[in-house]
């Protein structure tokens, strides 16, 4: 498991685009309810996740066919709803990482560079 | 420590208003949708609360309104039939269409008995094409009866039509359809 260290430093829109992509892995190596699957994105670093944001992204997850849902009686409480990925949802899972992988590749060198303290003139100046 | 140990009747109490709120926010989703949602919420809250305390466990679901407003995108693929517009557009649209039906009965009765305010005789007034049927209106002494001038049923189809486009209720087809395919998953 990471560290939290990196929190709160996370684009809202950015962590949108991947959330599908984290779950859907998550639920991949195991089986989860709804909050076990945000106690695990707090473990993996990502702490400033709101539950408001998990949940309603598992049940679009749902909707899409992406993830299949049962009830597991729970000796704490009533019964919970475990999430695992169905076929479709491996299938998304594969080509968004390698979609993910692809990016980064691109991006990442770019972004990796320092960052100067101002832009160089336009090439063409004079 | 389990849940049952862990929460107060307080800690309950604030989760069921959480629960419940939502539910309030989630009234274009189906019923069953909704149970489901509930349920679900109030299983993740309990276990919430019990490890972080409810406090922290409510604070942590943010906003309840961008919460709700996401699982309708969730359930609908992108904003949702509205109900509560539809009906307003149908209540709007029929007051609006027999106010206009009376307007026009009235204006030729104010004519009427402001010309000869102890009228009486038969009149026929023509409605108008696919809106209003026509009207015979019977004076004895100045009294008005009326019969006929009611709507078309091309009028109630069209308001239908519109109060359809008006609340978007398209885009329940799909939602149940899907829903239909899956079975009853959620209960």
């Amino acid at each position: 498991m990471y560290s939290s260290q990196v929190t709160s430093t996370h684009d809202p829109q950015l962590l949108k685009g991947v959330l599908s992509l984290l779950l859907l892995q998550l639920l991949a190596q195991r089986e989860s309810y709804g909050y076990e699957l945000v106690q695990r994105l707090h473990e993996i670093g990502l702490s400033d996740i709101s539950d408001g944001t998990v949940y309603p992204a598992l049940a679009r997850l749902e909707r899409e066919s992406r993830v299949s849902a049962r009830l597991v009686s729970s000796h704490s409480g009533p019964a919970r709803k475990y999430y695992r990925p169905t076929e479709a949802g491996y299938a998304a899972l594969a080509e968004g990482v390698t979609g993910w992988l692809a990016f980064i590749e691109i991006a990442n060198p770019v972004l990796s560079q320092p960052i100067p303290n101002q832009p160089a003139p336009p090439t063409e100046e004079v | 420590m389990t849940e049952t140990l862990t929460l107060t009747l307080k800690d309950r109490m604030r989760i069921e208003r959480a629960v419940w709120t939502l539910d309030s926010y989630l009234r274009n989703l189906p019923r069953k949708s909704r149970i489901a949602k509930r349920r679900e919420l109030r299983v993740n809250l309990r276990a919430a609360s019990a490890d972080v305390g409810a406090h922290e466990a409510l604070r942590r679901l943010g906003n309840l309104r961008t919460m709700a407003a996401e699982y309708v995108v969730a359930e609908y693929g992108g904003p949702g039939p509205s109900w509560i517009v539809t009906t307003y557009f149908l209540i709007a649209a029929f007051y609006f269409m027999f106010w206009l039906s009376n307007a026009r009965i009235d204006a030729f009765r104010s004519g009427a008995i402001a010309a000869n305010p102890h009228l009486t005789g038969v009149f026929h007034v023509t409605g108008v094409a696919y809106v209003l049927t026509n009207d015979t209106l019977t004076f004895a002494n100045g009294k008005m009866t009326e019969i006929g001038g009611t709507l078309l049923p091309l009028v109630y189809v069209c308001i239908f039509a519109l109060a359809v486009l008006a609340g978007r209720l398209w885009r329940v087809v799909p939602a149940l359809r899907h829903r239909r395919s899956l079975g009853v998953s959620n209960g």
